[in-house]
């Protein structure tokens, strides 16, 4: 395990100590005078395991990211109020970081307890939740991943003595999926409904954690990033790749209501979190609601109805293409009930407004995948298009 | 030949025509949809609009608001409903300027029908058909309707949400007229001996969200939906087997199997009621059990006159 330079750290932690006597809104209109001293008592690590925020948030286009070179840093490696970025993971970086420094270390290992009070840090982001098994990282692990990683890392952040900041990039999961449910979920709806998927149940009981630990310690500034899922034409997950499919098995009799959140806007909604926290949870989702038949007609592709009690089993066919083992729970349920969440404490409190609603984020998956079709172009909404000679 | 005819004749020789330049395209050498784009540009403009608004659809082109509410959907689906309204239960409606035309509004109606409860559709061709700005309103449906395949996206689709105090609540903020029925599976499920009885009003939480919105309450008294389903018992076995909240026993259901499930042909009477203005009061009063029950029950003794005056100035229940 490679440690970070000590040297910085104790001068970072003096300079962090004088911050933390000022209250969260005093720090964050200090932030503006003190930028302008182009110096800033911030220092950043990126707490990450595996499906790597940076990793979307740095390097988002495609063509950077299928050569494996960054093209442009994140923005915080540009913002020289930051002092310092530390990136945590299993696995090293795709490609190589600007000025993140990086450490090799397990999410799941006591050892970063001892590792962390040594980095100095004010701010911890962690994006160590993992929504779909991944190569590494089965089906059976994400409990340990998800819940028992979270419980490391609080149990980090009471030692670092530094840390002012805590945000955790969750899952609206939390709310569930189910027929009859409020369709806009406000942030004090959690468990509202009973908790039926493992995921679910994961993503509740971390939470109880981190609200534990915010009332604990009440001087630091806990928020609870509760996400919907994300889609975007440069991202690889089990979604996406569910969505892209040539012909897209879909749930007969049952069309849902979704919210897909575009990948630019899940990475500048966290940016905003971090420059802007706030206090509780938070639901991060575009505007609007789609649902998934038109999601499938805007994407061109054709549907497969499938009798939902069959959907399940037949989505399990199709797991070793999708890569999609958190499709058999959670996903079902999703995309049989679908899920709706107020984002309106994201747009006042935190002061971030997506750029994409719920329909221009597939409109924009839609048109960056068109391409990718192997199959000729069967969907019904194309030939009658062309029939009637009106050009998509 | 009158002039209909004269159309379908047309019509035939368009597509005839279509066809044949299909034809010649293919024979020389396009393929079957470049032909047929080719060939399109001959078809009268009716027809052409129509395969063009099919494509628009069929390729995602259509609104959808937030709540999953599609008009034209509605809007094809609203012969079928004009029919039921006009021929087949004869609905008559009154004071149908007593809901707003403009604003936030909460409909407040008695609740029958046992098989499928008919009264938010009528409701709705009443608005859509005799008021002077028509408008689409939304409906609050019981949540197990929400579990059902195609049932759940028809309702969703024609303007009904879940019943949750949160969805009414958020779409009177946006300024729509809400339908809700507060008898909820009680009015539904009352054996036919008890018609017209409006049942007790949960515990009053439409008062509580007219009041922290601010919305009129419109009491609404419907008559006639009683008789469409006559209960004449249930099931419980069979409900539990299904998870239904109760299976209804009609004269025809489920004796007569899928003829069990067409209604009985009674006469309607829906009445509009005054509004009842809930602005005057302080929003802290949903709280206030007082008045929350007080307001309830005023509402619900409106609704319990009018429903025995329509009965009489409805004189037969199927003539």
């Amino acid at each position: 395990m490679r440690r970070p330079a000590r040297s910085g750290a104790g001068s970072r932690r003096s300079s962090a100590g004088s911050a933390s006597s000022s209250a969260v809104w005093a720090r964050t209109s200090l932030k503006s005078t003190s930028r302008n001293r182009g110096r800033r008592n911030l220092s950043l690590s990126l707490k990450l395991r595996l499906r790597w925020a940076p990793r979307v948030a740095e390097w988002r286009s495609s063509a950077s990211r299928a050569s494996g070179a960054p093209r442009s840093p994140t923005e915080f490696e540009r913002d020289p109020g930051v002092d310092h970025i530390l990136g945590i993971d299993s696995r090293p970086p795709p490609s190589a970081l600007g000025r993140t420094e990086f450490i090799d270390a397990d999410i799941r290992n006591p050892v970063l307890a001892r590792l962390l009070p040594t980095t100095g840090v004010e701010t911890i982001v962690h994006c160590g939740i993992l929504w779909y098994p991944e190569p590494g990282a089965p089906a059976s692990a994400l409990h340990e991943i998800n819940v028992i990683g979270t419980l490391q890392l609080l149990a980090a952040c009471e030692r670092t003595e530094t840390v002012r900041h805590v945000i955790v990039r969750g899952s609206a999961a939390i709310y569930g999926c189910e027929g009859a449910s409020p369709y806009f979920f406000t942030e004090d709806l959690a468990r509202a409904a009973p908790l039926r998927t493992r995921f679910q149940r994961d993503i509740s009981e971390l939470e109880q954690y981190f609200e534990n630990f915010a009332r604990r310690r009440p001087d630091l500034v806990c928020c609870m990033l509760r996400y919907q899922p994300e889609i975007g034409a440069d991202l690889d997950s089990p979604l996406v790749r569910y969505l892209t499919l040539a012909v897209v098995p879909v749930q007969l009799g049952f069309d849902p209501r979704l919210q897909f959140l575009h990948a630019d806007d899940a990475t500048a909604a966290l940016e905003a979190a971090i420059r802007k926290p706030v206090r509780g949870p938070v639901n991060v989702a575009p505007s609007g609601s789609i649902s998934l038949s038109r999601i499938l007609r805007l994407c061109g592709r054709p549907s497969l109805p499938i009798p939902h009690p069959l959907f399940a089993p037949a989505m399990e066919r199709l797991a070793g293409r999708l890569g999609a083992g958190g499709l058999l729970g959670d996903g079902v349920r999703l995309l049989r009930y679908g899920r709706g969440v107020d984002n309106r404490r994201l747009v006042e409190d935190v002061g971030f407004e997506p750029r994409f609603d719920a329909v221009a984020a597939v409109r924009d998956l839609a048109t960056k995948t068109r391409g990718r079709r192997i199959a000729p172009d069967l969907h019904p909404g194309s030939l009658a298009g062309r029939l009637a000679g009106v050009g998509r | 030949m009158t002039g209909d005819t004269r159309e379908q004749v047309v019509l035939a020789e368009a597509l005839a025509d279509f066809l044949r330049r299909v034809r010649h395209g293919v024979e020389e050498g396009l393929d079957p949809l470049a032909a047929a784009q080719a060939a399109a540009g001959g078809l009268p403009s009716r027809l052409r609009n129509a395969v063009e608004a099919a494509a628009a659809r069929l390729s995602g082109e259509y609104h959808e608001d937030e709540w999953g509410f599609d008009e034209q959907f509605a809007e094809a689906v609203y012969p079928v409903f004009e029919f039921l309204y006009d021929v087949w239960w004869r609905v008559e409606a009154d004071g149908i300027q007593n809901v707003p035309a403009h604003g936030r509004a909460l409909l407040v109606a008695n609740h029958a029908g046992s098989l499928f409860p008919f009264d938010a559709a009528m409701m709705t061709m009443a608005i859509m058909k005799e008021h002077a700005l028509p408008r689409w309103p939304r409906f609050m449906v019981l949540d197990w309707a929400f579990e059902l395949p195609f049932l759940s996206s028809f309702i969703r689709r024609c303007g009904g949400v879940p019943a949750s105090p949160h969805n009414a609540t958020r779409l009177l903020f946006e300024d729509e007229l809400v339908m809700v029925f507060p008898e909820g599976v009680k009015g539904t499920g009352k054996p036919f001996s008890e018609r017209y009885r409006v049942q007790r009003f949960g515990r009053g939480g439409f008062v509580e969200i007219a009041l922290r919105t601010g919305a009129p309450i419109v009491p609404v008294a419907v008559v006639g939906s009683e008789e469409i389903y006559p209960k004449l018992g249930d099931s419980p076995t069979l409900a539990r087997a299904v998870g239904a909240p109760y299976v209804p026993i009609t004269p025809a259901f489920p004796w007569l199997g899928p003829l069990g499930l067409v209604p009985l042909p009674a006469r309607w009477r829906i009445e509009f009621c005054e509004p009842i203005e809930v602005a005057g009061h302080d929003p802290d009063g949903a709280d206030d059990r007082r008045v929350v029950l007080d307001l309830s029950e005023q509402v619900r003794e409106t609704i319990q006159g009018k429903l025995y005056e329509n009965l009489v100035k409805r004189r037969s229940a199927f003539l």
